[in-house]
């Protein structure tokens, strides 16, 4: 899948490009308005990250400019510094698939993405298989030869979450911050996520060994697959 | 007081005292002229019958019946002579005395005129007596005159006082009015000059106004700092924190350098949490947000509650919500909930396991009030005072805490015009209320 990042910020664009690179996307860049225009009007992207605050434009404009070509489908995330929630809503009502507030996190962005990818081209197959364990994210259930295991709400959240981003430790802020969503001065240093992952390993644990479901000391948790 | 009550006030103590002054000044004066008068009558009227002793009437008169006395018919005027002890040397003149004499069984105050005189190697005392009840009267008709004048004066003043004042200050109220009282945002601020002749008040609208101009200047230029601050800030977190979760995918880190980035990440989220709740302080401060929504209290408090079922099944609390009311108030949506949300959230992090969480209303004269109190470990009264400063932290075993969350509070109950009380004993418990003044009809 192709990526246009369009940052005026170089250094955040290169970070995000090693990032997705490494998750298997062909990465573009675009710097100002002007190039993101000329590119957009060129190519077909499956993601478009649109930064609002360019030099030489704001990010809106782009976003009108792609939702008047015809036959286009890609998605767009805004990434920016403003974080106000005027243009959060102005953002998605102008057709924006999703909003990250910057300071984001890259797994927290490739899970949007995946999400949208999902949402937007119904994948044939909504299940991830690990272990044994078939993970459908459309009705947001967790099978074991076809027999479910009942998980909470968050519980799932927490679990899809890991396993998208397997391999990768998952630190407890990141993990707080993706299930409960970005609020303010939620205690994200408590133990509370703690207290769900145990639930989550118990429940898992009466199925299959969950040696996989690794608990990284002091930091967060980390699914090896 | 008032200013013009106070001129009023001033006026009519001067004018009181003119009044007072000059009548006392002409009652004096006069009781003086009308005396001098008398007096001088009375002399005329002794050398008279001095010159007049020689003639045989009275000398035969007066060694026939020692004493004389006339009057003339009102009793106003009366002479007496009649012999007195003999003594050889006499002052020259005579002597004015004021005294009540009975005349014909009646009694009068007189202006005596007494003088000793030798006639006939006998010693005489001619009294002449004029009767001052005139001048008594005229007195008392002075007065009178006076304190109607005095009175009638007193409220013409006041009145006219009350009245001019009121007339020039009316442009003074106009621009406390419009351009203090009224003036919620420097934003925007009615720059037209209020119409007035007072060049005091003239000086006083300008220097309004240019105060005004100044204050909204750096409105300005502080809603311009916030914008740079959120992307000359947050950029750079983005792309150190992006740096970090790049390097902790290369499987060659060793554990400790692992941790240290994932320290660093934390550090960088709690740097990010603290700008963005100045930033959320700062744009509730300065009017940047809609109040579009009408926003039902209770609906936010069910949610609020789902979302930190956790934390309070974590702590076993128990959470009793007592709301009767359905009440809703034209507002933010995000901002009232971050509000509620904040408020719950402390009861719950300052709580005891165990402990109760009660959420309560009432509705009173279209006053609504919320309270949402806890069993937690309460503030003492200084705490209390300071706990919506910024960057206050009360004693908690919590690791993070940024010690915004009531300045927030503090910022959005403002910007909505909602009173907030604590009430808290240490050890015991707090409880928050919130009051609704604006009154919004119950749907």
């Amino acid at each position: 899948m192709n990526v246009l990042i369009v940052e005026d910020e170089k250094g955040l664009a290169l970070e995000v490009d090693e990032f997705l690179s490494h998750e298997g996307f062909t990465v573009e860049h675009a710097r100002t308005k002007k190039s993101a225009e000329e590119k957009i009007f060129v190519n077909n992207y499956d993601f478009i990250l649109l930064d609002l605050g360019l030099p030489d434009g704001d990010g809106f404009d782009l976003l009108k400019m792609l939702k008047g070509l015809d036959k286009r489908e890609d998605a767009v995330i805004i990434l920016t510094a403003r974080g106000a929630v005027d243009d959060r809503v102005s953002g998605l009502e102008q057709g924006a698939d999703d909003y990250l507030a910057k300071p984001f996190s890259l797994s927290e962005l490739l899970a949007r993405m995946h999400a949208i990818t999902r949402r937007k081209h119904r994948l044939e197959s909504n299940d991830i298989s690990i272990k044994g364990l078939k993970i459908n994210i459309q009705n947001r259930t967790v099978m074991f030869n076809d027999e479910r295991i009942n998980l909470t709400k968050k519980e799932f959240e927490i679990l899809n979450y890991l396993v998208l981003n397997k391999n990768r430790v998952i630190s407890r802020t990141n993990l707080t911050e993706h299930v409960w969503g970005d609020v303010l001065e939620i205690n994200s240093d408590s133990n509370f996520v703690d207290v769900h992952v145990k639930n989550l390993r118990k429940k898992l644990s009466q199925f299959i060994p969950i040696d996989w479901f690794e608990t990284v000391r002091s930091i967060g948790y980390r699914i090896n697959i | 007081m008032k200013l013009q009550v106070k001129l009023a006030l001033y006026n009519t103590l001067t004018k009181v005292a003119i009044i007072l002054f000059t009548g006392l000044f002409i009652l004096l004066s006069i009781e003086k002229i009308s005396y001098n008068h008398i007096e001088m009558r009375l002399q005329n009227d002794e050398r008279e019958i001095l010159r007049s002793l020689s003639s045989k009437e009275i000398s035969g008169y007066l060694s026939t019946q020692k004493v004389y006395t006339d009057y003339n018919i009102l009793k106003e005027e009366f002479i007496s002579i009649k012999p007195v002890e003999y003594k050889q040397v006499l002052h020259p003149s005579g002597r004015f005395t004021t005294e009540q004499r009975e005349i014909d069984h009646n009694i009068q105050d007189y202006r005596v005129l007494s003088h000793r005189f030798n006639f006939d190697n006998h010693t005489y005392m001619l009294e002449i007596g004029v009767a001052i009840e005139s001048v008594e009267e005229l007195k008392s008709i002075i007065k009178k005159f006076t304190i109607v004048v005095l009175i009638i004066a007193l409220v013409l003043t006041l009145v006219s006082d009350l009245v001019f004042t009121k007339f020039l200050l009316a442009p003074f109220y106009q621009i406390i009015d419009r351009k203090l009282i009224k003036v919620n945002d420097p934003m925007n601020f009615d720059y037209e000059k209020i119409k007035t002749t007072t060049q005091d008040f003239e000086l006083l609208d300008d220097s309004i106004s240019s105060l005004m101009k100044k204050i909204s200047n750096l409105f300005i230029l502080e809603k311009q700092f916030i914008a740079n601050v959120s992307h000359e800030l947050l950029t750079p977190i983005s792309i150190i924190s992006s740096r970090l979760e790049n390097i902790l995918l290369h499987e060659e880190l060793s554990e400790g350098s692992e941790n240290k980035m994932h320290a660093s990440l934390k550090t960088l989220n709690r740097l990010k949490a603290i700008i963005n709740s100045l930033l959320l302080i700062s744009k509730v401060e300065n009017n940047q947000y809609a109040k579009a929504d009408m926003v039902m209290i209770a609906a936010v408090v069910m949610e609020i509650r789902e979302e930190l079922e956790d934390r309070i099944d974590e702590k076993q609390l128990i959470f009793t919500n007592n709301l009767k009311y359905i009440y809703s108030i034209q507002g933010n949506r995000p901002l009232m909930h971050t509000l509620l949300f904040n408020i719950i959230n402390n009861s719950i992090k300052y709580n005891n396991p165990g402990g109760n969480i009660t959420i309560s209303d009432e509705l009173n004269d279209d006053v609504y009030t919320i309270t949402i109190a806890d069993t937690g470990a309460g503030m003492e009264k200084k705490q209390i005072e300071s706990a919506f400063n910024r960057f206050e932290k009360l004693d908690t075993d919590e690791k993070e805490s940024y010690g915004l969350g009531l300045a927030i509070v503090k910022s959005i109950t403002t910007f909505h015009g909602i009173s907030i009380k604590i009430n808290s004993v240490k050890g015991e418990g707090t409880s928050v209320t919130l009051i609704f003044n604006t009154p919004i009809p119950v749907q």
